[in-house]
This record gives structure tokens, C-alpha cells and sequence, in this order.
């Protein structure tokens, strides 16, 4: 349980990041195709026996690079190319997986995850990347908030717009592999999509939504293993119910706000 | 070509013969023109010639295949670009307010950012205010404002007037001649001729791209109006100069 929360709060920190600029980006989709894409090598690494996520790390940077580099062509629609990967990835998976004899207990496990099962090696290996994601964000925070209204400016501000891309798209794919022993294949685009696009219905400023996005993404997923662990519900799925579940609050507040009665029209000096 | 380059005294930018490829597509060819120091120079041409396409290459943002292009700062090493991009359609879901662009775009202490808003008559009441509760006007105040408070030697402006009204296009004029009166060389892309004929130290037209191959004639009155025409040749007999597929109208 104490492995749970921990590994679960530090993917909950890095996701939630990545998602401020993944989501305005309209990138959202990015995570579904990465994740599924990634049990190609997971299927690999079961099939050859060595570690399957290494060989998932492996494939998401390849993915990563390569989105990255597209995301460059405006001729070629990134939407239609992650699509492209999810299918390849899936259906490498499925192929490989006729390869293993036998039952494979260990493909659902990454399918839907298996919070219990992280072990300090894992929390280990998930602090030292939060610790790097942390840094690269300070380092680059600037120029992705730039990139992210418009690529030209940066580049006339002499501000390193590809060296922040890559860190976006790479990064995104590698902390997305590290969350599906987590979440799972399937949920664990949650921690990415839905803790932003709720703060961006509530806050009304980019810091407040980076700083409500933290809180989302680390109570929702606290609150989703403790309701898990009590009603014996299956982990994942319990995460991801309950951040839809804010999401959903979120965006009623955001209707209740808008109405006229609740408008001023007094406008706060900076 | 009957133009004078290498003049690095005058000019601030020249652009020698270059070839810019887009999506596989020839854009510019073999195209040279010079912007003068401290001058308010318009860019023109029907859409497509390639305008905002030649103001990217010349800040950089895309690579020429063929030519040169110098920039030539006087006394100092190295000069300070501003830029408005033409319609930025700012992420809705980023909630960036306008202190927050200011400050991320400008990177400068409040004060700066202040005077520069009061500059452009932008008001400070809306400082907390999300860009995207903006109107289009009030936007394109606050990009201007953003590049004047990071004090730029050279602005290139893309159609900075759209989505503006009457008053606001009044004001930003008053303010781009005022900052040109400061020393600031402007590069401005216009389909404005009113505007080009009334203020233009220098100005850039540009044709069709097919004609780069051609290379025979200009079809650059076809981007005018007679009236147009008319007022420019009020200032000078021999406005339209013909070169290799572009057109210059110098000193207007």
C-alpha cells in the first residue's frame, strides 16, 4: 500500500504536467496511442524474457521521436498517425503474443494495471524520473508555454522550440510507459488528459491550472487507491472512475459560473 | 536587375537572390529586395505571392534553399527582432491570462510591461483577464504591446491592423509611426493601399510565383486598384519597377 501511494503520486505529478501542454496542444489522443502502441514491446519482452517495460521504454522513445518529428509537417495529421501507431502496436502485441505458449496472466496485468505489484525498485526508478522531468520543466517551462500559443515566435525569440518538443513528446511517452504498471494499458491516459482539462474549467489563470491540475491528479489517484483498497475494487478503473467523476463536477461549476447571475462586472487590477 | 544591394550603411536587411521551397513547393525564387534603416517599409502583393513567407525567411523561421540574406545592425553586434504574427489562435485551454503572456513573451519587469500597454491604449483593467475573453482587436494591441516592450530594433508586423476597428486601426498607426519616429525600422505586411500610399518610406510588392519562372513581366498592378496607382504616381513618374518576377517600389 505505502509503494502504491508513493509510485502512484510521483506518475500522478509527472502526467499531470505533461498534460498542461499536451491538452491544449489537442495531443490528447497522443497518450491512447502511445500506451496501447507500448504492449507491442511488452509483448516482446515476455516473448524474448527479459523485462517487458524496457522493452516498452524502447518503443515509446522510437514512437516519441518519430511523432515528434511528424508533428513538424503540417501535410500529415498527427491524429491520423497516432491512430496508425495504436493499430500497428495492438495488433504487433496480439501476433506476438500467439508466440507464448500458454496462459499469459502477465499481458492483463499490464492491460488494466497492477498497483500492488510495484515493488521500491520501481519507486526507485520513478523518483530519479520525476526528479529529471522536474528539472527539464523549470529548465524549459518558458519556451513550451511559447511553443504552445505559437512555434514561430520562440524560434524569433531565439527560445530552443525543438529541444522543448522533443522533451514533450519523448518525455510524455517515456512517463507513460512508467504509469502502466499503474493504471494499465487502457487508463492510463486519464492521469494525462483529464486532471488538466478539469483545472482548465476551473482556473482562470495558466498558473492556477498548473497548481489545481497537481491537486487533481494527486487526490484523484490517493482517493481512487484508498476507495479501491476498501470496497475491493480493481485499482485502475477506480482512479479513473473518480477522475471522470471530477471532471464532471468541474465542468458543471464551470456552466453554474458562466451563468450571467454569477458574472461581475468588476474587472480586478493586476 | 537594376537593384542596389551591399549597402549596409542604408539597409538593415538585404536579401540577395534567395529561393525559399515550401511543402515541396518553390514560394520565393531567386527574389531580392533590401529593407532600409529606420524606414516603414510595406509589404504587398495578392495572397499567395508569398509575403508572410518572405518575412519568416528573413526572421529565420524558415530556411532559404538558395541566396543570402544579411542583417546589418549598426554599432552594435547583434539586433533585436520583433515579431506579430497574423492570426495567433491562442489554445483556449491554456487559460493564459494577459499578464502571464506579457510576462512569458517579454520576460521583462512590470513597469516595462505597463508602459508598453499604455502605449497602445491597451487597459490595464484587463491584465487578469484570459487572452481568449480578448477581443480581436484588443489582441492584436496586446501582441504589438508584448514586441514593443522587448524594445526591437527591426518589427515585422503581419497584417497587424485585422480585426482591428477604425479608432484602434487609428491609434496602432499613430503608435507604428511613432515607434519608426524612435529609430524603429518596420516591416509591415498590408492589402491596405490607403495606408501605403499615406505613409510607405519603402515599399516591397510581390507577384504571382509563376511569374518567377517566367521572369518577363510584373502583374504586380493587378494587386492595385486604378486608384491606387493613381496616387502613387502623384509621388513619383515610375513607381513600378519590373524585375525578375518582383516587383520594388522604392522610395514612394
Amino acid at each position: 500500500m505505502q509503494r502504491a501511494l508513493i509510485g502512484s503520486i510521483l506518475l500522478a505529478v509527472i502526467l499531470g504536467f505533461f498534460g498542461v501542454f499536451m491538452v491544449p496542444r489537442k495531443l490528447s489522443f497522443m497518450a491512447d496511442g502511445i500506451a496501447h502502441a507500448s504492449l507491442f514491446g511488452i509483448a516482446v519482452g515476455l516473448l524474448v524474457g527479459g523485462m517487458p517495460l524496457l522493452w516498452a521504454i524502447g518503443l515509446s522513445l522510437i514512437l516519441g521521436t518519430l511523432l515528434a518529428k511528424i508533428s513538424d509537417n503540417e501535410s500529415i495529421p498527427m491524429d491520423a498517425v497516432i491512430g496508425i501507431c495504436l493499430v500497428g502496436g495492438m495488433s504487433g502485441a496480439l501476433i506476438t503474443m500467439t508466440f507464448i505458449p500458454g496462459y499469459k496472466p502477465e499481458l492483463f496485468s499490464y492491460l488494466f494495471g497492477s498497483i500492488l505489484s510495484i515493488e521500491w525498485n520501481d519507486i526507485y526508478i520513478l523518483s530519479a524520473l520525476t526528479a529529471v522531468t522536474l528539472i527539464l520543466f523549470k529548465v524549459q517551462w518558458r519556451t513550451l508555454v511559447i511553443t504552445t500559443i505559437h512555434n514561430d515566435l520562440s524560434k524569433v525569440l531565439g527560445l530552443k522550440a525543438n529541444a522543448a518538443k522533443y522533451f514533450l513528446f519523448i518525455g510524455t511517452s517515456i512517463a507513460l510507459i512508467g504509469g502502466v504498471k499503474l493504471l494499465g494499458v487502457i487508463l492510463i491516459s486519464a492521469l494525462l488528459v483529464i486532471p488538466y482539462s478539469s483545472a482548465s474549467l476551473i482556473g482562470k489563470s495558466l498558473r492556477s491550472c498548473v497548481i489545481l491540475t497537481q491537486i487533481i491528479a494527486v487526490a484523484g489517484t490517493i482517493t481512487g487507491i484508498f476507495i479501491s483498497y476498501i470496497f475491493d475494487f480493481p485499482t485502475g478503473p477506480a482512479i479513473g472512475l473518480l477522475l471522470v467523476a471530477i471532471y464532471l463536477l468541474a465542468f458543471t461549476y464551470s456552466k453554474i459560473r458562466s451563468q450571467p447571475i454569477w458574472k461581475s462586472n468588476h474587472t480586478p487590477l493586476d | 536587375m537594376n537593384f542596389e544591394l551591399s549597402n549596409s550603411q542604408a539597409n538593415i536587411i538585404e536579401c540577395e537572390e534567395i529561393t525559399v521551397v515550401r511543402d515541396n513547393k518553390e514560394i520565393l525564387c531567386a527574389a531580392s529586395c533590401c529593407v532600409p534603416r529606420n524606414s516603414l517599409t510595406f509589404l504587398v502583393g495578392e495572397n499567395g505571392t508569398g509575403k508572410t513567407t518572405l518575412v519568416q525567411t528573413m526572421l529565420g523561421i524558415l530556411p532559404q534553399r538558395e541566396g543570402k540574406i544579411s542583417v546589418h545592425p549598426l554599432n552594435r553586434e547583434k539586433v533585436n527582432i520583433g515579431y506579430v504574427p497574423q492570426n495567433i489562435e491562442f489554445p483556449k485551454q491554456l487559460q493564459l491570462t494577459v499578464a502571464e503572456y506579457l510576462r512569458y513573451v517579454s520576460n521583462l519587469d512590470k513597469e516595462s510591461i505597463h508602459q508598453s500597454l499604455e502605449t497602445v491604449d491597451f487597459p490595464l483593467s484587463h491584465l487578469s483577464k484570459t487572452i481568449n475573453q480578448l477581443s480581436g482587436g484588443q489582441r492584436q494591441k496586446l501582441l504589438l504591446a508584448a514586441e514593443l516592450a522587448r524594445k526591437p530594433d527591426i518589427l515585422f508586423l503581419d497584417e497587424p491592423l485585422s480585426n482591428v476597428d477604425d479608432t484602434g486601426e487609428r491609434h496602432i498607426l499613430d503608435v507604428i509611426l511613432e515607434i519608426k519616429n524612435k529609430g524603429v525600422t518596420i516591416i509591415l505586411i498590408t492589402h491596405d493601399w490607403q495606408m501605403v500610399s499615406a505613409h510607405a518610406d519603402h515599399v516591397i510588392c510581390l507577384n504571382k510565383n509563376f511569374l518567377c519562372e517566367q521572369g518577363t513581366s510584373c502583374i504586380c498592378k493587378n494587386s492595385l486598384s486604378k486608384v491606387n496607382i493613381k496616387q502613387i504616381q502623384k509621388i513619383t513618374p515610375d513607381p513600378l519597377n519590373t524585375h525578375t518576377g518582383y516587383c520594388y517600389i522604392e522610395n514612394v
